[in-house]
């Protein structure tokens, strides 16, 4: 189609060496595209993977300059570390509060927001404030929200005539009180997305929808909905990958120490390298976490892939 | 689509190279630096440390003095709190940026970079080592190798509130059956006998570490720690643990200690406003109380973890910390510089004004404390039969990250105090066996 | 009909009010406590306002000379977010819009990327900038703050971009618009939510970023915001009220940058530009 034009004003040239000219030349298109982005991303993302993937195969402190290869050593005792599994299993609690509490969250916002509500530019901010704080300020507030003898939400429940609970210092309550929190602090995120999301959809489809008599709730599941689909899929890959490495709020709202109820493969893996000068099995834990992000994130673009090709879009 | 393949292996070349060259260019300016080394020419000490406010303030002074010998010589400090200064060091050491000179806690965590072969040895150094309390010393001498220089001695007490303990008609407990008998009256008062922060974990490991003292004597923690026929399953450990879970089983604590971090203030507020009667902490406390809320002072006591009736344990026993530990990296450029540093570092002088200013007594011999706090800490090491380092401070990392974690679980009553032993055992073994 | 009209509009402003509550209520909580003084906090931390207002702890923020923390972060910030912008909307063009072999993969291997625990990286990025002889400059930030952006933008982005129908490209290809024409013609400024998105993620994540600031940052006049924020710490205690102060006032960048953000998303709807 776009070689049909020169293909007139060049007649006596061999379409085949045309084609073959369009197609070099836009590979460098391409490669020119991309080039910062490569560069940049090689040498501070890909280098490090790599380096993780080494280090991975060592009995190493992380300081000093010998290091003993020990081949899967640090694999097959990872596979039989309790903590190990421990963290993993958080952490696909972490994936279904994200996937299934934050997006749903997240949309609900973004549909007040979209409402014909009024104060909505006030609405927009405070809906927002969550997200915009840094992880150490969250963690600290959120201590203060969830104290056992004083905290605004203990005395909230209190005055439904429910006991307090001692949120962070028990199990599974300290886990469930993270998660809140963590809900709290990344809704908004998605929120952001779906406005952007919902300013795209084209006020037609309403205005036809409400024509064939359609009401507030047909039009959200036959026109808000299908549109959001693919933003939908976008936010679950985010909400999947983004769960896997959180380490943060963990981090702050638990204290370190990977046996306990609370352990996450993030922190896990912070502190057999930066606690217990474990650099060699930090490692390790780090790879996994890889592999298991890439297999996440591939079963999710096969179902995008099919879910377009049903959309008829690719 | 080969083409495409081949230019982005051309973009990782490049990268590679774009390293090797600077690579050069690095090796080159640090031939630059150590050619440098004439009298006159500046020269810049770095020194890492993780003591904010007073302490600060008295290096810095240390600085001034030994800025003022040496014209030539610029020390630029950097203040970096507690657990991110862990983090910091780990990776500076192993780069090449490593800081001339830093603080630590000594013990388990220094030797670990004393056996990665990052320390100094300043055994044969130009250092009078008559001038420290020789047990103080003995938290950074590994295999005969003195790798580090104490300043502080951080003891660890009960703190109490007069007022309460006078409107209750309680005695300061000398014996840990009247700090029970006390626990169950102020209890009956509707207080929280016994303010508590356990989060960050090292709070409630105060208790391991005094119950086993006292229960046992200092030799169990010794013989279990060099591994000479000793265990961390003694029967020592599993009767503190007991005794751990007696204390909250009797709700000596307040609610919801294991989730409550120690640095936002929640047991201190306690403590403070009155709702809570004592607490175990370091003497850094002092320094807080006169920060946060100075009123609180003229209440304030302090006594010793009681004796234990039965137990082993000389009552005179007290556990205290060593900080900060002063080390030289191996790689600084700058080593016998560094030696004079950290000898201002705790001379007589800076010792006295950390005396003075920290509310911790000092491992400097010849220091004569003002504060009445700092007097009466000084006056129990000097008469103290053994001091214990924290565990947490003096093990490996690996096991003394065990150690917080298991003890935060007998806390919690999640874990039996036979578990934990064991638990704590078995790694030592494992670690011994490497 | 107008009874359930009625029903319908309180409900979403009961919704309303519990999110702004749920949401707010820390935010407002960090407020009233920068207005406490020390005693006050230990008193009451939990008061939802304080009995004396003071300013005693927004005083003590400028004493601490944390507007150059402040400038620093500016700058830093602000560059890495443009160029975050600009090479990510570059690098997702020809993967949202062209087909070519490695498309896939190479979208793949950017979003691995998201996935890096950040702990991971420190030892390899901090021996690297040593090499570099970027160790203690502010620049030497840039590579990581951009490089860890780069994911989510570009797959923002490619979503954002692959939904442009492909009739407004079409039209400008018959006029005989190039690659780079049709990039800066017709996608970049029909993403304009896109970019928004990617300006306001990034600056909150950059805004905040502690980690590589404290291992690549040595000196004070260097350093961001979230490491000056460490003055408020203690060896075993934080300086709340004070630290509250600082964080209010380190959020008001955050939430500038949003408003306009967001107004640029509606006047980009406005302009009949953007049809998804």
């Amino acid at each position: 189609m776009k070689a049909a034009a020169e293909v007139n004003s060049m007649n006596l040239l061999d379409i085949n060496t045309v084609k073959r000219k369009e197609k070099s030349k836009q590979k460098l298109v391409i490669l020119s595209f991309m080039f910062m982005a490569l560069f940049v991303y090689t040498l501070f993302i890909l280098y490090p993977i790599i380096s993780t993937f080494i280090y991975s195969f060592y009995d190493w402190n992380g300081i000093e300059t010998n290091r003993a290869f020990v081949g899967f050593a640090n694999y097959s005792e990872l596979f039989s570390d309790p903590t190990f599994w421990q963290s993993l299993t958080n952490n696909f609690y972490l994936v279904g509060v994200s996937v299934f509490v934050q997006i749903p969250l997240g949309l609900m916002m973004a549909l007040v927001l979209n409402s014909n509500i009024k104060g909505q530019k006030l609405l927009n901010v405070i809906f927002f404030l969550p997200y915009l704080m840094s992880t150490v300020a969250v963690g600290l507030l959120w201590v203060f929200m969830f104290d056992p003898t004083n905290g605004p939400i203990n005395k909230t429940l209190n005055s439904f005539g429910i006991e307090s609970v001692t949120w962070l210092a028990g199990s599974p309550s300290a886990l469930i009180a993270i998660l809140i929190v963590m809900a709290w602090q990344f809704a908004p995120f998605y929120m952001i997305l779906f406005k952007a999301a919902l300013v795209g959809i084209p006020e037609e489809l309403y205005e036809a929808a409400g024509m064939d008599g359609a009401n507030d709730i047909q039009k959200f599941f036959y026109v808000t909905l299908p549109s959001l689909i693919p933003i939908l899929i976008s936010s679950s890959v985010l909400a999947i990958v983004g769960s896997l490495k959180t380490f943060d709020l963990f981090y702050v709202m638990s204290g370190s120490g990977a046996g306990t109820s609370t352990a996450i493969l993030g922190t896990f893996m912070y502190e057999e390298t930066f606690v217990n000068f474990r650099m060699g099995y930090g490692s390790t834990i780090a790879a996994m976490m890889f592999i298991i992000a890439l297999i996440c994130v591939v079963i999710i673009q096969v179902i995008d892939s099919i879910q377009k090709r049903k959309r008829g879009l690719s | 689509m080969k083409s495409l393949k081949a230019i982005m292996a051309f973009v990782m070349v490049l990268g590679v190279f774009l390293l090797a060259a600077c690579g050069q260019e690095k090796t080159s300016t640090s031939k630059e630096e150590s050619s440098s080394k004439g009298s006159d020419e500046k020269i810049t000490l770095n020194l890492w440390h993780f003591d904010p406010g007073k302490r600060e303030e008295v290096y810095f002074k240390a600085i001034e003095r030994f800025e003022k010998e040496h014209p030539n010589v610029t020390v630029k400090p950097l203040l970096i709190p507690n657990d991110k200064y862990k983090q910091r060091l780990v990776v500076a050491m192993a780069g090449k940026n490593a800081p001339d000179v830093f603080a630590s806690w000594g013990g388990g965590y220094l030797q670990e970079f004393a056996d990665s072969d990052k320390l100094v040895d300043l055994t044969d150094k130009d250092i009078d080592y008559s001038r420290f309390v020789d047990v103080a010393l003995e938290n950074s001498k590994f295999g005969d190798k003195v790798y580090g220089l104490p300043l502080g001695i951080s003891t660890y007490q009960f703190y109490y509130n007069k007022e309460i303990f006078e409107k209750n008609g309680i005695e300061v407990p000398k014996t840990y059956n009247e700090l029970l008998e006390s626990i169950d009256v102020l209890k009956k008062a509707g207080l929280y006998p016994i303010a508590l922060a356990n989060q960050p974990q090292w709070p409630g490991a105060f208790y391991l570490m005094y119950l086993a003292d006292r229960i046992g004597g200092e030799d169990v923690f010794k013989s279990a720690y060099n591994r000479e026929g000793g265990s961390f399953a003694d029967s020592t450990y599993v009767k503190a643990g007991e005794m751990i879970q007696d204390l909250v089983d009797r709700e000596a604590f307040n609610p919801g200690f294991n989730g409550l971090p120690y640095d936002a203030g929640a047991a201190r507020q306690m403590i403070y406003t009155g709702k809570a009667a004592m607490m175990l902490m370091t003497s850094g406390f002092v320094n807080n109380v006169r920060d946060e809320f100075p009123e609180f002072e003229k209440k304030m006591g302090v006594f010793q973890f009681p004796a234990l009736e039965d137990g082993k344990g000389d009552s005179t026993n007290i556990s205290a910390g060593i900080s900060p530990v002063w080390s030289i990296s191996k790689s600084s450029k700058q080593q016998e510089l560094s030696v004079e540093l950290i000898n201002e570092l705790t001379s007589v002088e800076t010792g006295t004004a950390y005396a003075d200013m920290s509310g911790t007594p000092v491992a400097i011999k010849g220091v004569e404390p003002k504060d009445e706090y700092v007097k009466t800490f000084t006056e129990w090491i000097n008469a103290a039969n053994s001091i214990q380092f924290p565990y947490d401070q003096t093990l490996a990392p690996e096991l003394a990250q065990l150690h917080k974690e298991t003890t935060f679980k007998l806390f919690g009553k999640t874990m039996t105090p036979k578990e934990a032993a064991e638990a704590m055992e078995k790694k030592a073994a494992e670690l011994e066996k490497k | 009909m107008s009874t359930l009209k009625l029903v319908k509009t309180s409900m979403l402003y009961v919704m309303a009010a519990i999110i702004a509550l749920f949401a707010g209520y820390p935010f407002l909580y960090m407020i009233s406590t920068s207005f406490k003084s020390m005693n006050e906090f230990f008193t009451n931390p939990f008061s939802a306002l304080p009995d004396s207002f003071t300013l005693e702890q927004y005083a003590s923020v400028f004493d601490m000379g944390l507007s150059s923390y402040f400038l620093n972060s500016i700058v830093i910030t602000v560059l890495a977010v443009a160029l975050v912008v600009i090479i990510a909307a570059l690098a997702s063009y020809p993967l949202s819009r062209l087909k070519f072999r490695l498309n896939k993969s190479i979208f793949t291997l950017f979003i691995i990327g998201m996935m890096v625990p950040i702990h991971a990286t420190l030892i390899p990025i901090f021996v690297m900038t040593n090499d570099l002889g970027l160790y203690d400059k502010l620049l030497a930030l840039l590579g990581p703050y951009v490089a860890f952006a780069l994911p989510i933008s570009v797959f923002i982005f490619t979503q954002f971009m692959s939904e442009i129908p492909a009739e407004l490209e079409e039209a400008a290809k018959v006029d005989g618009a190039g690659h780079w024409k049709i990039f800066s013609k017709v996608i970049f400024p029909n993403v304009k939510p896109a970019i928004s998105t990617v300006v306001i993620y990034n600056f909150i994540h950059i805004w905040n970023e502690f980690i590589f600031a404290l291992i690549l940052i040595q000196s004070p006049e260097k350093m961001t915001l979230p490491i000056g924020l460490q003055k408020f710490y203690g060896e075993f205690s934080v300086n709340v009220p004070g630290l509250m102060a600082a964080l209010v006032l380190a959020s008001l960048p955050v939430i500038l940058t949003f408003v306009i953000a967001q107004e640029k998303i509606v006047k980009g709807l406005m302009g009949g530009s953007v049809k998804g």
